[in-house]
């Protein structure tokens, strides 16, 4: 039996005003993504990458297109729903990772865990299993000031699967990190996809781009071409 | 005292005349050439005298407060009126030129008897105590304003100035000088005191002009509430300028200290 | 981990904006204290001053308030009297205030007499030694002032004279009076020399005994509900004396001293928008450097209320913890100021302009808690409305 696709992106344009004028991000952009994938998105700087990321993650609506997500069109949903649906269902991870600073590292994975009403005691254990799965279970309880930049970013990690979400959506992961915290990051993306979490993920790191089992190029707004891994 | 008659003439010796006071007559409706009765208890009003003047009285602070009503008559004829024909509260008396106040009351004193004297002065002192309490407690609601707006201010300079975290991070990094960076924030500061004292005096002009409007048709009189003098002008304006200039530069040498690093966010 | 926890926690990120956040939080609040204790102390510091002794009606010569003139109420003792018959009376009593002389070994000290019936007296307290009868002609009662004055103690024997004559440098009454007691007058201003005999001897000291002057006249209800009955029903009888009931004497007291009932609406005002402003600046600024991270949180699901619930819970956690300090700080300064104000001349010791009250405070704090809130509406609508994606756009670039 085959499985429906995990998204279906078509079409996708999107533009916005920028100092007077109007700039087109996307230009008719289409995607698919399949359960268990590991799909990375590459291309130049103003390509349009975290432009689509935004748009099939719910976070910004296209000026034309639609998104099917899950099987839920987006533009269907209103905004509490739209946020309903990532905090369960997606899990961003950012380039800067975006930690609230007087949370301690558990407390920012319990936050998305609070939010969708997941009781005190059984929060803080999920927390730790995920601070665990991702190597910091001995840093549970610093807050993220005091936490290296790629120590933040597995937290941002666990902070995204919190929900279990059917899918990760990240956006330049390695972008802020060097070169050997990047691959730590890149392990632990090899690691998710194995285990089972769908991918989608937007950078200019090659080495991150070649674990993907397809890679997406992208060019001024357009798709220009697909490349699958042997 | 200085009486001022509104209409009519004061009261002559020679008749039973009486002035009232213009607020007094307007509430008792009477008009000069008036009969009244005068009695020293409300059962004992046998005494007819006629409104000969109607007069302003000087405003006294101490007294609006009381709306008292007041009329004046003859010294002999008040005697009479409460039977106490050689009975005085007070009286004045002036000396000759050379001679001071204090060495008549001396004088006075040595041989007084049921009676005291006192210095004009003293007697000028001791019936403002009220104003002096008033004063304190007016410098006490300063005082405290004072300090308030201190804190409010090296808060807000102070947010403000975090707010150029940024800017002052770039500017160090491409090498402008701590005392630069220092200079421009403080004279930001200068600018938003100078023009925030110059409001504020505007509204102390408006607010003024409103307490004396209210406070005028309150209590009917002339009396000025609110005086906004040069002196005070100026001390408040120096002052607000002073407490202004003084919480940016705290603010801006808390700035300027912190490494560029810190300042943009990544040590 | 709720936006409540989020918002108390945040607090914490710039320790010293927030200190001075909540020292200008507790200067304000303590101000809006003093202001609330102000505008309600005169009126409950004068009734209770007034029914110190239970009377809740005064007689006063027409025009006047007590002790406010030389006016007196003639033929006091018949006016009693007839009062006393008058059904709903528990009590009434006559009080003459005049001045008289104590002598001492080598001159005259100026004292305040007040005439009293001892069986029916609402304006002193006895503090030491004993009162006096109805009837004791012998007796005296000094305040402390005055026995200091007079050098006389319990137990001593003091000379009052009276209806002096300067011209023949003597007096035309001398009366030798034992002190029964020291006592507490409860109208006097600090430092005033008192002392009381029984009304018709003080009538004698003073200037027309034949007239039987009172200056005042205590009245006490059986009933508190029908004290307004019975002074309308005394001002029908005795249309030619002025009789006011303790609620209108406090009115009349609140018309003379409005200045400072209206200057607490107005002081207290301004703190109020004062501590909105500092709240809702410093929410404001807040929420604008930290758009990133909220524009974060709503990406991974976190709803628009929980951001709103923040920043509120920001907002009254400032205003909670500001104003606890307030508190402290405005008793502080209420003590500082009533010490101001009480020195008024000529003003009741026992009163008070700043009245620390359960309701007063409870008002206060309500208040405050409100002000607090609603300085963090348009944060809190900024915060909310933050646009995820360009946020996340401008964060990046």
């Amino acid at each position: 039996m085959t499985r429906s696709p995990m998204l279906v992106a078509r079409d996708l344009r999107k533009d916005y005003p920028m100092n007077g004028e109007v700039v087109h991000a996307l230009r008719g952009a289409s995607l698919t993504v399949e359960p268990g994938e590991f799909v990375a998105i590459v291309g130049p700087s103003g390509s349009g990458k975290s432009t689509l990321l935004q748009i099939v993650g719910g976070i910004d609506p296209p000026s034309g297109g639609s998104v099917e997500l899950l099987g839920t069109r987006l533009e269907t949903l209103n905004d509490r729903a739209l946020t309903h649906l990532r905090l369960t269902r997606l899990g961003f991870v950012f380039q800067r990772f975006h930690l609230l600073p007087v949370l301690t590292a558990r407390e920012n994975v319990e936050l998305p865990m609070a939010e969708a009403g997941l009781r005190g005691a059984r929060r803080r254990e999920r927390a730790r299993q995920l601070l665990e799965y991702v190597g910091l279970g001995h840093r549970e309880g610093h807050r993220a000031t005091q936490l290296s930049g790629g120590e933040m970013q597995r937290v941002a990690i666990a902070r995204a699967l919190a929900n279990r979400p059917a899918i990760l959506l990240a956006d330049e992961p390695t972008g802020e990190l060097d070169a050997a915290t990047g691959r730590e990051i890149l392990e632990l993306f090899r690691r998710l996809n194995r285990d089972g979490t769908t991918l989608l993920v937007v950078t200019h790191d090659e080495r991150l781009a070649a674990q993907a089992g397809r890679v997406v190029h992208m060019l001024d707004g357009r798709i220009a071409a697909e490349t699958t891994a042997p | 005292m200085t009486l001022v008659v509104l209409q009519g003439t004061p009261p002559a010796a020679s008749t039973t005349g009486i002035a009232v006071e213009r607020a007094v007559a307007e509430r008792l409706h009477l008009a000069v050439g008036d009969t009244v009765r005068l009695g020293a208890t409300p059962d004992s009003l046998r005494r007819l005298a006629v409104v000969s003047a109607i007069y302003e009285p000087r405003p006294d602070p101490a007294e609006i407060s009381r709306r008292s009503s007041r009329v004046r008559l003859h010294l002999p004829d008040l005697a009479v009126l409460l039977g106490a024909p050689d009975r005085v509260d007070r009286f004045g008396i002036g000396l000759v030129p050379g001679v001071s106040a204090d060495s008549g009351v001396t004088v006075l004193n040595r041989s007084a008897f049921g009676f005291r004297a006192h210095p004009s002065a003293v007697i000028a002192s001791e019936s403002s105590q009220t104003f002096k309490v008033v004063s304190r407690f007016h410098r006490a609601i300063a005082v405290i304003s004072i300090v308030a707006s201190a804190v409010f201010l090296l808060c807000i300079m102070l947010l403000k100035v975090e707010e150029r975290r940024m800017d002052a991070a770039v500017m160090r990094f491409v090498g402008v000088r701590r005392r630069t960076i220092f200079g421009a924030l403080v004279l930001e500061a200068a600018l938003i005191a100078i023009l925030g004292s110059v409001l504020g005096a505007a509204l102390a002009f408006l607010a003024g002009s409103a307490t004396n409007a209210y406070y005028r048709r309150f209590f009917d009189t002339e009396l000025v509430f609110s005086l906004i003098t040069p002196r005070i002008l100026w001390f408040s304006l120096a002052l607000s300028l002073v407490l202004g200039i003084a919480a940016g530069a705290a603010a801006a040498w808390r700035l300027v200290r912190i490494r560029p690093m810190v300042l943009w966010g990544r040590a | 981990m709720t936006g409540l926890v989020w918002g108390l926690k945040s607090l914490g990120r710039h320790p010293l904006r927030t200190a001075l956040s909540l020292a200008g939080i507790a200067v304000a609040s303590a101000m809006l204290l003093d202001m609330v204790m102000l505008s309600g102390g005169i009126e409950k510091s004068f009734s209770e001053l007034l029914l110190a002794r239970g009377y809740q009606i005064r007689i006063t010569p027409k025009g006047t308030l007590p002790f406010d003139t030389e006016g007196s109420i003639p033929r006091t003792s018949e006016v009693v009297r007839t009062i006393r018959a008058e059904p709903g009376v528990e009590a009434a009593g006559a009080v003459l205030g005049t001045a008289v002389y104590g002598r001492t070994r080598d001159s005259l000290v100026t004292l305040f007499g007040y005439g009293i019936q001892p069986e029916a007296q609402g304006i002193y307290q006895v503090t030491a030694g004993a009162d006096l009868a109805p009837g004791d002609t012998l007796g005296i009662l000094l305040s402390e002032t005055a026995a200091g004055l007079l050098h006389t103690s319990i137990g001593d024997t003091v000379t009052l004279a009276g209806r002096l004559d300067p011209q023949i440098a003597s007096a035309s009454v001398d009366r030798r009076l034992v002190v029964r007691g020291l006592v507490r007058w409860i109208y006097d201003h600090r430092g005033q020399p008192s002392v009381g005999t029984v009304l018709p001897v003080m009538q004698r000291l003073g200037r027309d005994a034949a007239a039987d002057p009172g200056s005042l006249l205590l009245v006490k209800a059986a009933d508190d509900r029908a004290v307004d009955n019975l002074a309308e029903r005394l001002r029908e009888r005795f249309p030619a004396l002025e009789v006011n009931s303790v609620a209108e004497l406090v009115v009349q007291a609140k018309r003379r001293l409005v200045y400072f009932t209206q200057l607490a609406y107005v002081l207290g005002g301004m703190s109020l928008i004062v501590a909105v402003l500092l709240v809702a600046t410093l929410l404001t600024i807040t929420v604008n450097e930290r758009l990133g991270e909220i524009a974060t949180l709503r990406a991974i699901g976190v709803s628009r209320g929980t951001v709103v619930r923040q920043v509120l819970a920001e907002g009254v956690a400032l205003t909670v913890l500001g104003s606890a300090g307030g508190i402290l700080l405005g008793l502080a300064t209420a003590e500082y100021l009533d010490a101001i104000l009480t020195s008024f001349p000529g003003l009741p010791a026992t009163f008070s302009f700043f009245v620390p009250r359960a309701d007063t405070l409870s008002l206060a704090a309500l208040v405050l808690l409100l002000t607090g809130s609603l300085a963090g509406i348009y944060p809190a609508w900024l915060a909310s409305r933050a646009p995820i994606a360009a946020t996340l756009r401008a964060e990046a670039t």
